[in-house]
């Protein structure tokens, strides 16, 4: 009731300033004021764009239509305008990108819908009043902070803990492969088989268990970001929901699920372009092989291009069929 | 309406109440414990109170396990590793990979560089991103649509990407030829020099020499690895071809103040998200007063998002302090001492050949790893209700 009132009040405010006839210069004159103060409020980001960021973007574009030619002796290079060749190369003549990238949006497409269903699943959890949720919280946001950058890095070196988590026996040196699969998709599957579930979706949890911890890390933003729109839900609304013998199954289906689509095209934009942007990404290591491979620089350049421009088309096919599905509580903005 | 019901109110609840007492006290105990306990909405409650518990505790362990094994190996001896007996709780307690690491590797002096770049740039990230989230929240001019689009251009451009042109771009740092003018290098358009064009005015060009070779401010002295020499915070090559800016703090400085620097999209846009979130009355009522915007936004605005802020700054401190691209792109040398560049050397006491040498160095970086992130434990610690706290008040839903 409140927030209806809120929303009432905007409304009633304008109306006599936009019918006064005399006040309307000084209004526009306000506007263009308020305008004018935007953009100085938004000038460190224009200065930024234009001045360091523009010229790069431009550069690596035009690297990517042409070929490096080393100079002389003194180092220095030229180049030379080769139109479309490089794209050619990355896409019909490379043996291994077009392979990389099919497979590595492959996982983007089993990777994002787990993030988000795991995400939600746990900021729902932690939504709820339990013992030590304070506690919870706090470990469940720690990947967040302290699992970025170098730590990643050194994770993906750790054969330590890799030779410590392996349980399958003392006699086993190898220490890897038994314990990476912390399920034997065979026995699960052969259960849920039984119990006529559909293998396609069998196989997906069963995924999703072997990579939980990779999926922990990487759903730490969009838990908190799930976490504060189901914050920012009224109460009142469950509590009415309550009374009429809703059960919580019901509750979640039909009042959370749907107050908080707007944050799940959020967090699937924000997913895609993480997990597309992250250094573990398969097409990016890829990319980053063929800078580092003597004269590959310009070939991925263009890589990158292509790759940026799929990305983009998802993000925004994406954004699309979500957004066709949100839920808005008030129509303004 | 609660006048007219006041008077009437009190009979009628006394009469209920009456009669559930009754009901109640003729039920003896062991049936009412029956209803109470045995009803499937009171199994289904503890089930699902265990189930959680369970659920809550084992993803817990999934979060703490690598933590918990890097710090079991960082305190074993190099006998431990090759003890298949041995998993997680070392036989032979020793703390020589700490030692050697605080010793060798000059754990101290990196541990202030990055402190000190970490602050700069998390400061700065955290200002300039709010003053840019609060422009794109509160006002309405032509081109912020555009605008937007772009903050999030820079967020899905991966920086891998422009790794080459942002190195050049510091390495040979420039603004609009001004470092090349004052150079005595003359003007660049198109590719030609004005100088080259016409020769008259190269002597007026040349006389505008004024920069020095090399900039060389706040003079200190160091002491690496026990001998002392002297050492500039701040020491920058430069040249017609623009100021070497690599190996100091400016690249990042730089990005920061343009909102460019690692995930500050993600920033502007949470920002901006919570200010929308603050009623419009809020700064009408303020301006009426006759403040400026400016002044509204730091009197008014910024005391209000303050757990917000303390976010905002959490990750770009902390993301800032473990990020690796930016630090290996823009400090190649030794000279400035990064934690993160401290990974993946071995200190030389600590080098040696036997069996178990391969699992002993994972060890020896994971310690690093751990002595990396210690302080920023600390720094989570006091902060983390902030994170939560923060959120919540952002208002994302709206």
């Amino acid at each position: 009731m409140t927030s209806d009132m809120k929303q009432a009040t905007p409304g009633v405010v304008d109306a006599p300033e936009a019918g006064a006839p005399k006040k309307r210069r000084k209004i526009a004159s306000l506007d263009r004021r308020k305008a004018r103060s935007g953009w100085i409020f938004v000038l460190p980001f224009v200065i930024g764009f234009v001045i360091i960021y523009l010229p790069m973007i431009v550069e690596s574009i035009v690297f990517s239509f042409n070929k490096i030619i080393p100079g002389d002796a003194g180092g220095g290079y030229t180049l030379q305008f080769v139109g479309w060749e490089n794209y050619r190369e990355a896409l019909f003549v490379d043996p291994d990108f077009a392979q990389t990238l099919v497979s590595g949006l492959g996982q983007l497409l089993f990777d994002v819908p787990a993030i988000i269903i795991f995400s939600l699943f746990m900021a729902v959890m932690l939504n709820q009043k339990m013992v030590g949720r304070g506690v919870f919280r706090a470990i469940f946001f720690i990947p967040v902070i302290l699992s970025t950058g170098i730590m990643e890095n050194i994770e993906a070196m750790n054969i330590l803990g890799e030779s410590m988590e392996d349980t399958s026996g003392i006699d086993d040196g190898s220490g890897s492969s038994v314990a990476d699969q912390l399920v034997t998709s065979m026995d699960l599957q052969r259960l849920f088989a039984d119990m006529k579930v559909g293998s396609g979706i069998v196989e997906y949890v069963v995924n999703m268990i072997n990579n939980i911890y990779d999926i922990v890390n990487r759903s730490g933003v969009q838990m908190l970001i799930f976490l504060a729109a189901l914050q920012s839900i009224s109460p009142a609304i469950y509590e009415s929901c309550k009374i009429d013998g809703a059960t919580s199954w019901e509750t979640f289906w039909k009042i959370t699920f749907p107050m908080i689509t707007p944050m799940i095209l959020v967090n699937g934009i924000y997913t895609i372009i993480d997990s597309f942007t992250a250094e573990s990404n398969s097409v990016m290591r890829f990319i980053s092989e063929t800078y580092s491979s003597g004269d590959g620089q310009v070939l991925s350049s263009a890589m990158a291009w292509v790759y940026f421009l799929i990305v983009i088309a998802i993000v925004a096919a994406v954004g699309g069929v979500i957004s066709a599905f949100v839920f808005y509580q008030r129509k303004s903005d | 309406m609660d006048a007219q019901q006041a008077p009437k109110k009190p009979m009628v609840r006394r009469e209920s109440k009456n009669k559930i007492r009754v009901d109640f006290e003729r039920t003896p105990l062991k049936e009412r414990l029956k209803a109470k306990y045995l009803s499937v909405y009171f199994l289904g409650k503890v089930v699902w109170w265990i189930f959680r518990l369970v659920l809550m505790i084992g993803i817990s362990y999934i979060v703490l396990f690598p933590f918990i094994s890097k710090i079991a190996g960082s305190v074993m001896s190099p006998d431990d590793f090759v003890d298949v007996t041995v998993r997680l709780i070392p036989k032979n307690f020793s703390l020589d990979i700490y030692r050697a690491i605080i010793e060798e590797l000059n754990y101290w002096s990196a541990l202030r560089n990055t402190f000190t770049l970490s602050l700069i740039c998390g400061v700065l990230q955290t200002f300039i991103c709010a003053l840019i989230g609060y422009g794109f929240a509160k006002f309405k001019f032509r081109g912020r649509g555009i605008l937007f689009m772009l903050v999030l251009l820079t967020m899905i451009v991966p920086h891998q990407t422009l790794q080459l042109s942002m190195f050049m771009e510091f390495r040979y740092f420039d603004i609009l030829g001004i470092v090349r003018l004052l150079k005595g290098g003359g003007i660049e358009l198109f590719g030609h020099n004005i100088k080259d064009i016409l020769p008259a005015t190269a002597g007026f060009f040349e006389s505008l020499n004024i920069l020095p070779d090399k900039i060389q401010l706040f003079e200190y002295e160091e002491i690496v690895r026990g001998v002392a020499r002297e050492a500039w915070w701040l020491e920058m090559d430069v040249s017609e071809d623009g100021i070497n800016l690599i190996n100091t703090y400016f690249p990042l400085m730089m990005l920061s103040l343009g909102g460019l620097a690692f995930k500050n999209g993600l920033y502007i846009f949470l920002l901006r998200q919570f200010f929308r979130g603050i009623p419009d009355e809020l700064e009408e009522s303020a301006y009426i007063d006759g403040s400026g915007t400016m002044r509204t936004f730091y009197r008014i605005i910024l005391p209000l998002s303050i757990p917000m802020l303390i976010t905002v700054f959490l990750f770009a401190f902390c993301w800032q302090w473990t990020d690796d691209f930016y630090t290996n792109l823009f400090f190649v040398t030794t000279d400035t001492n990064m934690l993160v560049k401290l990974v993946g050397t071995i200190p030389p006491s600590l080098r040696m050949d036997y069996a178990g040498q391969d699992l002993y160095y994972s060890a020896i970086r994971n310690t690093c790893g751990l002595m990396i992130i210690f302080p920023l434990v600390i720094l989570y610690a006091f902060c983390q209700r902030f994170l939560v706290q923060g959120i919540e008040q952002s208002g994302l839903a709206n």
